[in-house]
C-alpha cells in the first residue's frame, strides 16, 4: 500500500502542530520518523492512521483518500502500536492479543484466529505469558504483548496475502531491553520485506541508522529533511533538528553508520572544523580494537 | 469449557435460590411445593400436597417479589459491569458515581409532585411508567454531568470521576432532603423508601413495568461485549480496531441508565450490587465481557434474591430496606477491593 501525505497541516485551536507536510511511503520500506520531543511525530502517526483528520491536506492510501474507508476496513489493513497503554481491567495476555483479531470475526474466533494469536505471541516471545494477567507483566513485556496484538491484527488468514498492510509503531522500543529492541525492529523490517508499509517513530538515532530505509525528520511540526537514511543522518540535519552536534562514523564491516554525540570528544578536532572536514571525518573508517 | 461450566453453574444456582427464596417467609412453602404450584399453572401435576393458601401467597406476594429481585439484581450487575467497561475502571458503579441518587432524586420529586395531583391517584401502571421515564431522565442527566466533569483532556480520570460522583451524590441527597422536608406524611413514607431501597411494595404491575426496561438492555449489552473489551485498551486503540467510539459510548450510557433508572423507579437505591458482582466474576472468569455480562446478570439476580430474603426475614415481621442489607454486606467487600488494588499498585510501581 502506497501512503501519500499531501500538504498535511494540523493545529489545535491557534496552535499549529504540523505544518504543510508532504511525503510518500512505499511498501517494502521502513520509514522512520525522527524529531525532538514535541515535534509532532505522534500526531503525524495518528493522522496517517486515519484516526485523526488533518486540519487541511489529505492522506491517500493507494490513491484513495483515507476518509473514504470505514473504520472496519481500516482496522483490517492498518494497525497502530501506541506509546503506552493504561489497562485497569484484568485481561489475560492471550485475550489482549486476540483483540487484534476482533476486526476479522463476528462473535467467536475461528480456529485460524487462535492459530494466528499463538503464532504472533511466539514471534514476539511472549508465548510463555499465556494465562498470565497483563497487569502482572513488566513494562517491556507488556509492550511485546501489545506488539503481538498489532501483528495479529494485520496477519492474513491465508498465508502470503499481504498486499496493502500499513503498520504504524509509536516508539515501539521505548521500554524494551536492547535485545528485544533489535528483535522488534527486525520484525518490522521482515514485515516490510513481505510487502507491508511500515512507519516507526524512534528516538534512538542509531536504531534509526540500523533499520530505516527512509527517514522523515521533523522539528516544530515542520519537515527538516526527508530522504534515505544516509541522506538524513548527516551532522548538519541532526544539528538543525536537535541542536546537537554529532559525528557520523562508518565501520567497514557494517552497512550502517553510528552516530556519536560530539560534545564528549576528548581531542577537539570538531571545534575548529567546518562542514567539509566533518565529511572527511565521516568517510574515515575506524579500526577495531 | 470452564467458562460455559461456570455459566451453567450460575443458572442452576439462580433457579435453586429463586425456588428456595419463594418459599421462605411467615408461611413456609417447601421447594417441592413451590415447584408443584408453579407446574400446576402449565397443567403438570406432581404428587406434592399443598393448600390453596400457599398457592395464593406464592402467586400474589412471593413470586412478584422474587421476580423483581431477579430483574433488578441482574440489571444492576450488568449496568455496573458495562459502566466499568465504559469508564475503563473496575471502581465505577452507578451508586458510587452518583447516577442512582440522581435517579432517586427525580423519583422522589415525581412522587411528591404526582401525589399532589388528584387525578393521578389509583392509576398504578401509568404511574410506574411515568416514574420509569423520570428516573431514567434523572439517571441520564447525572451520568452525563459526571462523565463531563470527570473528563480531563480527553481522558476520564478515576479520582475526578469518584470525586464528581461524591459531589453529585451530596447535591442529590440535599435536594431529596429538601423535597421530603416539604412533603406530607404519606409522601414522606414513600419518598424515604426510595432513598433506602426496598422491594416491599412490589406487585405484578411493577414487575410488568420493570420487565422491558431490564430485558432490552440485558439482551443488547452483550452484543457490545467485543467493543467493550477493546475499549479497555483505550479510546484511540478501540478506534484503531474498528470501534465507533462515540456511538459505543452513547449506546452504553443509554442502556445502563435505562437499567439503573428502571431499578431505582421500582425499588429505590440499591448500592454495591453493580460494583461487587462484576468484581467477583472477574476474579473467576476474567474480564472478557462476552462471558462477564451474562454471568453478571445471573449472579446479580441470585445475590439480590438472597439479600431480599435477608431483608424480609431478619427482623420479621418488620422489613429491613434491602439497600441497607446490600450496603452492610457490600461495604466490607468494597474495602477489601480497595486494599487489593492498593497492593496491585504497589506491585506495579
Amino acid at each position: 500500500m502506497i501512503i501519500t501525505a499531501q500538504n498535511i497541516s494540523y493545529s489545535v485551536g491557534q496552535k499549529p502542530i504540523l505544518h504543510n507536510l508532504s511525503f510518500a511511503m512505499h511498501p517494502g520500506e521502513v520509514t522512520v520518523v525522527l524529531g525532538p520531543n514535541g515535534a509532532g511525530k505522534s500526531t503525524l502517526l495518528r493522522i496517517l492512521s486515519g484516526e485523526q483528520a488533518p486540519s487541511s491536506g489529505t492522506i491517500l492510501l493507494n490513491d484513495k483518500s483515507i476518509q473514504t474507508f470505514s473504520l472496519t476496513q481500516l482496522a483490517r489493513c492498518r494497525a497502530v502500536l501506541s506509546q503506552q497503554y493504561m489497562l485497569n481491567l484484568p485481561f489475560c495476555c492471550e485475550e489482549i492479543v486476540m483483540m487484534g483479531r476482533y476486526p476479522h470475526f463476528n462473535n467467536h474466533p475461528a480456529a485460524i484466529d487462535r492459530d494466528i494469536v499463538q503464532q504472533c505471541m511466539q514471534e514476539m516471545q511472549v508465548a510463555q505469558f499465556t494465562g498470565r494477567l497483563y497487569q502482572t507483566l513488566s513494562g517491556g513485556e507488556q509492550q511485546r504483548v501489545q506488539m503481538a496484538r498489532v501483528l495479529a491484527q494485520l496477519r492474513e488468514a491465508n498465508a502470503g496475502d499481504v498486499t496493502g498492510k500499513l503498520l504504524l509503531l509509536d516508539e515501539p522500543t521505548a521500554s524494551l531491553d536492547c535485545l528485544h529492541q533489535q528483535a522488534c525492529l527486525q520484525k518490522a523490517r521482515d514485515l516490510a520485506q513481505h510487502g507491508y508499509t511500515v512507519a516507526v517513530i524512534l528516538h534512538d538515532l542509531n536504531l534509526a541508522a540500523q533499520f530505516a530505509d527512509k527517514i522523515i525528520l521533523l522539528k516544530n511540526g515542520q519537515l527538516v529533511k526527508e530522504g534515505s537514511m544516509r541522506e538524513v543522518l548527516q551532522p548538519d540535519c541532526i544539528a538543525d533538528a536537535y541542536e546537537m552536534e554529532v559525528e557520523v562514523w562508518q565501520h567497514p564491516d557494517y552497512n550502517f553508520p553510528v552516530l556519536v554525540p560530539a560534545e564528549h570528544k576528548v581531542r577537539s578536532i570538531l571545534k575548529t572544523s567546518n562542514k567539509n572536514n566533518i565529511h572527511e571525518y565521516n568517510s574515515r573508517s575506524f579500526v577495531k580494537g | 469449557m470452564k467458562r460455559n461450566g461456570i455459566t451453567i453453574g450460575l443458572i442452576i444456582l439462580l433457579i435453586g435460590t429463586a425456588v428456595t427464596a419463594a418459599g421462605i417467609g411467615a408461611m413456609h412453602i417447601s421447594p417441592q411445593q413451590v415447584i408443584a404450584i408453579l407446574l400446576k399453572q402449565i397443567n403438570i401435576h406432581i404428587p406434592v400436597t399443598y393448600d390453596e393458601g400457599m398457592a395464593n401467597v406464592l402467586w400474589q406476594i412471593r413470586l412478584p417479589r422474587v421476580i423483581a429481585a431477579i430483574l433488578i439484581g441482574s440489571g444492576l450487575a450488568v449496568a455496573g459491569a458495562a459502566m466499568q467497561g465504559l469508564f475503563r475502571n473496575p471502581m465505577a458503579d452507578p451508586t458510587l458515581i452518583g447516577i442512582s441518587f440522581g435517579a432517586s432524586f427525580f423519583a422522589v420529586l415525581t412522587i411528591v409532585v404526582l401525589s399532589s395531583l388528584p387525578f393521578m391517584n389509583g392509576a398504578l401502571i401509568p404511574k410506574y411508567y411515568l416514574l420509569n421515564v423520570t428516573t431514567f431522565a434523572g439517571a441520564c442527566f447525572t451520568s452525563f454531568v459526571v462523565f463531563r466533569l470527570s473528563k480531563t483532556g480527553g481522558r476520564s480520570l478515576i479520582t475526578t470521576l469518584l470525586l464528581s460522583g461524591l459531589a453529585i451524590n451530596a447535591l442529590c441527597r440535599a435536594l431529596t432532603d429538601l423535597v421530603t422536608y416539604v412533603a406530607n406524611d404519606e409522601q414522606l413514607r414513600s419518598a424515604t423508601y426510595w432513598t433506602m431501597g426496598s422491594l416491599g411494595g412490589v406487585t405484578w404491575s411493577s414487575v410488568w413495568a420493570l420487565l422491558p426496561f431490564i430485558l432490552v438492555p440485558i439482551i443488547l449489552l452483550p452484543r457490545l461485549a467485543k467493543s467493550l473489551n477493546v475499549f479497555a485498551l483505550g479510546e484511540q486503540e478501540a478506534a484503531y480496531l474498528g470501534v465507533k467510539v462515540k456511538r459505543l459510548k452513547a449506546v452504553i450510557v443509554v442502556l445502563t441508565t435505562l437499567l439503573v433508572g428502571a431499578s431505582v423507579a421500582i425499588a429505590g437505591v440499591i448500592g454495591f450490587v453493580g460494583l461487587i458482582v462484576p468484581h467477583m466474576l472477574r476474579s473467576i472468569t476474567g474480564s472478557d465481557h462476552r462471558s462477564l455480562l451474562p454471568n453478571c446478570a445471573l449472579l446479580g439476580a441470585t445475590l439480590l434474591t438472597m439479600a431480599d430474603v435477608v431483608s424480609r426475614t431478619i427482623i420479621a415481621p418488620a422489613e429491613l430496606p434491602i439497600g441497607i442489607v446490600t450496603a452492610v454486606i457490600g461495604t466490607p467487600i468494597f474495602v477489601v477491593l480497595l486494599v487489593k488494588q492498593k497492593k496491585q499498585l504497589r506491585l506495579m510501581s
